[in-house]
């Protein structure tokens, strides 16, 4: 019985106490959390970036990590839907209920594109609530770190000054970021493009591209035959000038419709993490921008 | 004068009506639709065709461990009906499921069990958010957490119809208990958590909480009922990653009084009453290859050691007792393999045996077989997350008949399972 409660006492960090340690749910809340918190947080992101947000698998660990968290930051608008909410259940930890002063769900900062006006799982597996993969727009990218920042000072008020300093210091740095994105993506404006599901929509908005259609025929529905011919002729008539793809659904239908129309199909990072060399939000910016740079 | 007064009649209703719809929008300040509860409702149906006929199949047992797996069947005023029970068409539930938060402090579920034969509440229980230390505690009627598989709903199983062991050890229910489970998540970087239950412990193939008399003198008590609740289980489940894939395992303990009571059959009327234990282990590890594919082993080891008193009828007199103590060891296992292609395809194998099967009658053991295996393959296919057809195999030689003459069944199972409304995600 003494040996066990001696490893469980070793087993729990003795860090715990000194930082606030804050869960969120993908890697980019993750890089933002970290630049606006810095020294002063441990953050533990809970999906891996090369995954479909949609599908991240609710495993046991996940539980752990949120049941030793002071605060947990999701994205909302029902991205989460179908895996977080059991975590939270089984977390038996009251700092992170939603409605909490330790729950944020960034996407109530955000103006949200693509709100339905009526729903039905006919229509597929739609977000009621909107699109919501808006962290893509990298104006959104500012007002969630503007809400980060006041999130982390209600928690951690003696800390309140280091987090404003940093979110002006990461401003500064964004704007310049943005001014050169900007810049690259002039020469894309009013293109068209074919996604595979709106998971890009709010780049296209921020650089006034057009999506004119997707892959999949619904959301959360998997190509279908009859679907990807209409795409041949939407193609042929349209004259988009690529496929958008994220790099967790298979490209199959992609490089088929390569091969028929010859359009070219660029692989697009949805996230830090979705490729291995994108390694900070920067760096998820410059590619998908560069990918756009022709 | 009638005429007008007539057509004024309608015309005040009209002009008042509308009066009515202009006022309308005070309603509107006290609705209450945006606290209506998550609700779900699933549907679960089958087409069965097996190699014998249903009134066959309903007689056959698993020797010295249970009586009437498939099929319909009944004891006393008790009438079961288990998934997949008849050949031809099965419309085997249609469960609506309700949650919600109660108050900042408390959640309460619950899940309604339709059949043909009726309604069943299968789950009415609240559980607590807001106790501090990693606690949780859920009161009322529910799924135990005892093993891996026996707190899953049936239509998340990866198979149309319960492992073998789990049905035969603690019927077609598992453990589905009214009374308090407490958990504790320890604040360990691997998952580790600690579970208790106190359950009344009505479990009627191992369990049972009534008193045993012979139906000729009721008056007669034989063996009063046990000291309720009567069954307590504790568990504790550890997991971690290596990598992409996930390793869960469990170790499991019930323990309660028995008082089976079978006196109102018309085959061999007899009862039991002793005290029973139930242990389990159960490990699960799971490999990811992306977001929609992977592969999924699941195996659950199951014991149970039940020690106390069979009662018969001598001859045809049911106002006394035969007496013999009976011992029953018996242990069984099931181990599946599932292969998900993609979020459509899966595939899957399962493995399920009864192995020890030592009845002791008066220090005699009966020698009851112990090969007692079932095979199953199955393949699914879903439209999306809220459709799924599966097709399934099983080749069954568990069953004997009453001539005590083993019985191969073979069952081709067609199973379509339907979901809508708001229904909450799974565990792992």
């Amino acid at each position: 019985m003494k040996t066990f409660f001696l490893t469980l006492i070793l087993l729990v960090s003795t860090e715990v106490f000194a930082k606030l340690n804050i869960a969120v749910s993908y890697p980019y809340i993750g890089a933002i959390t970290k630049v606006i918190g810095a020294e002063n947080v441990n953050v533990s992101v809970l999906a891996k970036g090369n995954w479909d947000p949609h599908f991240v698998v609710a495993r046991p660990s996940l539980i752990s990590k949120l049941r030793r968290s002071d605060a947990l930051i999701i994205n909302g608008a029902h991205l989460e839907i179908g895996w977080i909410p059991p975590l939270i259940r089984r977390a038996n930890n009251r700092n992170i209920l939603p409605g909490s002063k330790g729950f944020l769900d960034l996407s109530s900062s955000i103006n949200m594109l693509q709100k339905p006006t009526s729903v039905s799982r006919a229509g597929g597996d739609v977000h009621p609530d909107g699109n919501p993969h808006f962290h893509l727009d990298p104006n959104n990218i500012l007002l969630l770190a503007r809400r980060v920042a006041s999130f982390l000072s209600t928690l951690d008020p003696s800390n309140r000054s280091n987090f404003e300093n940093n979110f002006q210091d990461f401003k500064l740095h964004w704007k310049k970021e943005m001014k050169k994105w900007a810049k690259t993506m002039a020469s894309a404006n009013n293109k068209k493009v074919i996604e595979y599901h709106r998971n890009f929509d709010y780049f296209l908005h921020a650089y006034h591209i057009e999506g004119i259609a997707t892959i999949e025929p619904l959301p959360g529905i998997p190509p279908s035959s009859r679907h990807t011919i209409e795409l041949i002729n939407t193609i042929k008539t349209q004259h988009p000038c690529c496929i958008i793809h994220d790099v967790y659904h298979s490209t199959k239908t992609a490089t088929y419709l390569h091969n028929k129309t010859g359009i070219k199909v660029v692989i697009m990072p949805h996230d830090i993490g979705a490729l291995e060399s994108i390694e900070s939000l920067s760096e998820l910016f410059d590619y998908l921008t560069g990918q756009f740079n022709d | 004068m009638k005429k007008t007064l007539l057509i004024l009649v309608p015309l005040t209703a009209i002009i008042y009506a509308q009066d009515e719809i202009q006022t309308n929008s005070f309603a509107d300040a006290f609705s209450q639709s945006a606290f209506i509860p998550d609700i779900s409702l699933i549907v679960d149906m089958s087409y069965v065709n097996r190699n014998l006929k249903d009134e066959e199949v309903a007689h056959l047992e698993v020797p010295g461990v249970a009586h009437g797996l498939i099929g319909g069947h009944s004891h006393g005023e008790h009438s079961h009906s288990t998934v997949n029970a008849s050949n031809g068409f099965n419309l085997n539930y249609a469960e609506l499921a309700l949650h919600s938060s109660v108050d900042p402090y408390f959640d309460l579920d619950a899940v309604f069990h339709f059949s043909e034969h009726g309604v069943e509440i299968e789950e009415a229980y609240f559980t607590t958010n807001a106790i501090p230390y990693g606690f949780r505690i859920r009161g009322g009627k529910f799924l135990s957490e005892f093993g891996y598989l026996n707190n899953q709903h049936h239509h998340v199983w990866d198979f149309a119809d319960m492992p073998l062991a789990y049905q035969a050890f603690l019927g077609g229910h598992g453990i589905n208990e009214i009374g308090a489970q407490v958990q504790w998540l320890a604040p360990t970087s691997l998952y580790w958590m600690f579970g208790a239950e106190a359950l009344q412990g009505e479990n009627e193939q191992m369990f049972g909480t009534g008193a045993i008399a012979p139906a000729g003198d009721p008056e007669a008590i034989t063996v009063s009922s046990p000291d309720q609740p009567n069954l307590f289980v504790g568990y504790t489940k550890l997991s971690g990653d290596i990598g992409d894939t996930t390793l869960l395992g469990g170790l499991s303990i019930a323990y309660g009084d028995s008082r089976i009571d079978h006196l109102e059959d018309a085959e061999a009327p007899h009862a039991f009453a002793g005290t029973s234990t139930l242990y389990g282990a159960d490990l699960v590890i799971k490999h990811y290859f992306d977001s929609y594919s992977y592969l999924k082993w699941q195996s659950e080891w199951l014991y149970r050691d039940l020690d106390g008193m069979q009662y018969n009828y001598p001859s045809d007199d049911t106002t006394s007792f035969n007496t013999v103590a009976l011992r029953k060891k018996q242990s069984g296992y099931y181990s599946q393999l599932l292969y998900a292609y993609d979020q459509n395809w899966r595939i899957g194998g399962r493995l399920d045996s009864i192995y020890q099967n030592d009845v002791i009658a008066n220090s005699t053991n009966k020698e009851m077989p112990d090969d007692l295996n079932r095979y199953t393959a199955m393949i699914d296919y879903s439209t999306s997350e809220f459709a799924r057809f599966r097709l399934q195999y099983n080749h069954n030689t568990a069953l004997y008949n009453e001539e005590g003459e083993q019985q191969d069944v073979n069952s081709l199972i067609f199973q379509v399972n339907m979901a809508i409304g708001a229904h909450g995600a799974h565990n792992f």
